[in-house]
């Protein structure tokens, strides 16, 4: 380590903290500033103190979005769940097992824009799922998926699980290689079977790894736009069914122009996001002083 | 190609006998192939699809999946239709211009951080740590203002590269490369008189090479797939990279399956070619951050 008092670190930094200042610190700033303003982009804002979240705390629309959005963290369960398991499967020594692994990867990369519009090409009226439902004698003619309000979320939660599981599966299963051997002995002569194995070995080793996985699932399922985005066509799902923080707060501002009631929403997020990662950074620190 | 390398201790031990073996793992194949099955259909049923002539029907019972007359119709008509060449272009140009700077930035950025002492060293690191934790859609309601009002570049393809040219993960990556390095090379370094730059480019990058992978790998991925932003400031066609050329497609496309499936497999193919010639590179690269 050097101690030079010279301008030569703040030389390295600078790029990308001129960049970082620019699109992330004034935004941060400028957001908490729009929050209290009315302002429609054309025009200048205008301070109107509190007024956005006293309407935002009446609009139905918004309380709804924000169940939604707290509904759709159900994912992250669902994907730590499906994903270790999965990482158990693929870390057998099974001839070809590699070319599964990365079967199971491509959802991962192909992106959630592209993808997202193949479901919606299946889930269509006249798509290959009715097809499908129809010929196995499920259906007895074409269901409107995409037109059940109730069934909005759940399909944009299951395409997000779809594209995710892949990623976290590569994870755990990077985590598992590095679960010492000897344990699996031990639990052997323990007299665990195939599963205790896993359940008293495994899960335990793989923590670090749940942890992490919980809190950017979690991040990522607050601010899910994307699957909502493609499934519904930009529009929401029917009745709003499909109207997450994200959706809502883009819909102000770049929809409707209500740049100053989107900052609103965009300080919710926030606050929502700052507790949740605090949340789970505490409980990141206690799983390692564990160890 | 191995993507990870499989530890011996799945393997069936002591005295059981083949047979039991051998139907344990055609089970694992059976359940195995159900996934793939589930993870690959949709890739599969795109791309019979987007081959589809006007005689093979997408709907039907049972479901017809291999085109009996199979035709590249669909594929001339959005050529036709949209500027797809553009937005190949456009794509390429935004998603290795980002790369490339982003990665030299955050490797700029990164090396004072870990191996150097000078004032504000925690501050700033604390202060990258905090941004990272904002979620980037906050940001977008003032970029979108400061793009239209202080820079003019809505609508052009540097709205879509400036914002990323710096990224606080990256720079986290970098960080952590960095502090693995030994300080006596370094060391070596300033006492045969080298800057501090000659010293970050000769002896110390060549050292991180992987997690300069890591970090073109994620930035590339992450920019080739990237929507929000650049739904929100690429307007006009030909200023369109292939993500929002996509949607404009689904919109212009509305009651044609056959063309958004065209449409669909041109977005994802590059990204899958590229998948599959570097998969190692890539799983390493995507899943790398976590250790970092």
């Amino acid at each position: 380590m050097v101690k030079k008092s010279s301008i030569t670190p703040y030389l390295f930094l600078a790029p990308a903290m001129i960049v970082i200042a620019v699109f992330f610190l004034y935004p941060i700033v400028a957001v908490f500033y729009y929050s209290f303003t009315d302002y429609n982009i054309v025009t200048p804002p205008q301070w109107i103190g509190l007024k956005n979240y006293q309407v935002l705390m009446r609009d139905a629309i918004f309380w709804q979005a924000l169940s939604h959005s707290l509904v759709y963290l159900l994912v992250t369960p669902v994907l730590i769940f499906l994903s270790t398991i999965l990482a158990i499967v693929v870390n057998r020594r099974l001839p070809g097992i590699n070319a599964f692994r990365a079967l199971f990867f491509i959802p991962v990369i192909s992106g959630s824009i592209a993808v997202g519009i193949a479901w919606r090409l299946m889930l269509d009226t006249n798509g290959i799922i009715n097809g499908l439902l129809i010929s196995l004698g499920v259906l007895a003619e074409p269901f409107q998926w995409l037109a059940e309000p109730a069934l909005t979320l759940p399909i944009a939660m299951l395409l997000t699980i779809w594209l995710g599981v892949g990623y976290y599966m590569m994870i755990f299963l990077a985590g598992l290689q590095n679960i010492s051997e000897e344990l699996y002995d031990a639990a052997l002569i323990d007299g665990c079977n195939g599963w205790q194995k896993h359940w008293h070995v495994s899960i335990p080793g793989l923590r670090p790894q749940i942890t992490f996985i919980a809190v950017i699932s979690s991040l990522a399922a607050l601010q899910v736009f994307n699957e909502i985005f493609t499934l519904t066509g930009g529009l929401g799902g029917i009745l709003n069914s499909g109207v997450t923080l994200v959706f809502y707060l883009w819909r102000q501002a770049f929809r409707l122009n209500h740049a100053g009631m989107a900052s609103a929403i965009a300080v919710v997020l926030l606050v929502i996001t700052l507790i949740f990662s605090i949340t789970n950074i505490r409980f990141l620190e206690r799983g390692t002083q564990a160890d | 190609m191995e993507i990870a390398r499989a530890k011996p201790h799945t393997v069936v031990r002591g005295t059981r006998r083949l047979p039991r073996h051998f139907i344990e793992n055609a089970f694992w194949y059976v359940v195995l192939s159900l996934v793939a099955v589930i993870t690959v259909f949709p890739f599969i049923w795109v791309f019979f699809t987007s081959f589809k002539g006007l005689n093979d029907p997408i709907f039907s019972v049972p479901p017809q999946l291999i085109p009996r007359d199979p035709t590249l119709e669909n594929y001339l008509r959005v050529w036709r239709l949209l500027p797809v060449g553009r937005f190949y272009l456009n794509s390429i140009l935004v998603t290795f211009g980002v790369m490339v700077l982003n990665t030299l930035f955050a490797s700029l950025a990164a090396y004072p951080l870990a191996k150097m002492q000078f004032w504000g060293r925690d501050t700033i690191f604390y202060l990258l740590l905090a941004t990272y934790i904002v979620p980037p859609v906050l940001t977008s309601i003032p970029s979108f203002i400061l793009a239209v009002k202080v820079f003019h570049y809505y609508d052009r393809l540097q709205s879509v590269i400036f914002p990323y040219l710096a990224g606080v993960l990256s720079i986290f990556l970098m960080r952590q490369a960095f502090k693995g390095v030994p300080d006596d090379l370094l060391d070596a370094g300033r006492m045969d008189g080298a800057s501090e730059f000659r010293i970050w480019w000769d002896i110390v990058l060549p050292v991180v090479r992987p997690s300069l992978a890591t970090v073109a790998i994620i930035t590339f991925v992450e920019q080739w797939n990237n929507f929000f932003w650049p739904s929100l400031m690429l307007h006009t066609r030909e200023n369109m990279t292939l993500q929002v050329g996509l949607v404009a497609l689904q919109g212009a496309f509305a009651n044609d399956a056959r063309g958004i499936a065209a449409g669909v497999v041109m977005t994802v193919i590059p990204i899958i070619i590229f998948f599959s010639a570097l998969q190692q590179q890539f799983v390493r690269g995507l899943t790398g951050a976590v250790k970092g």
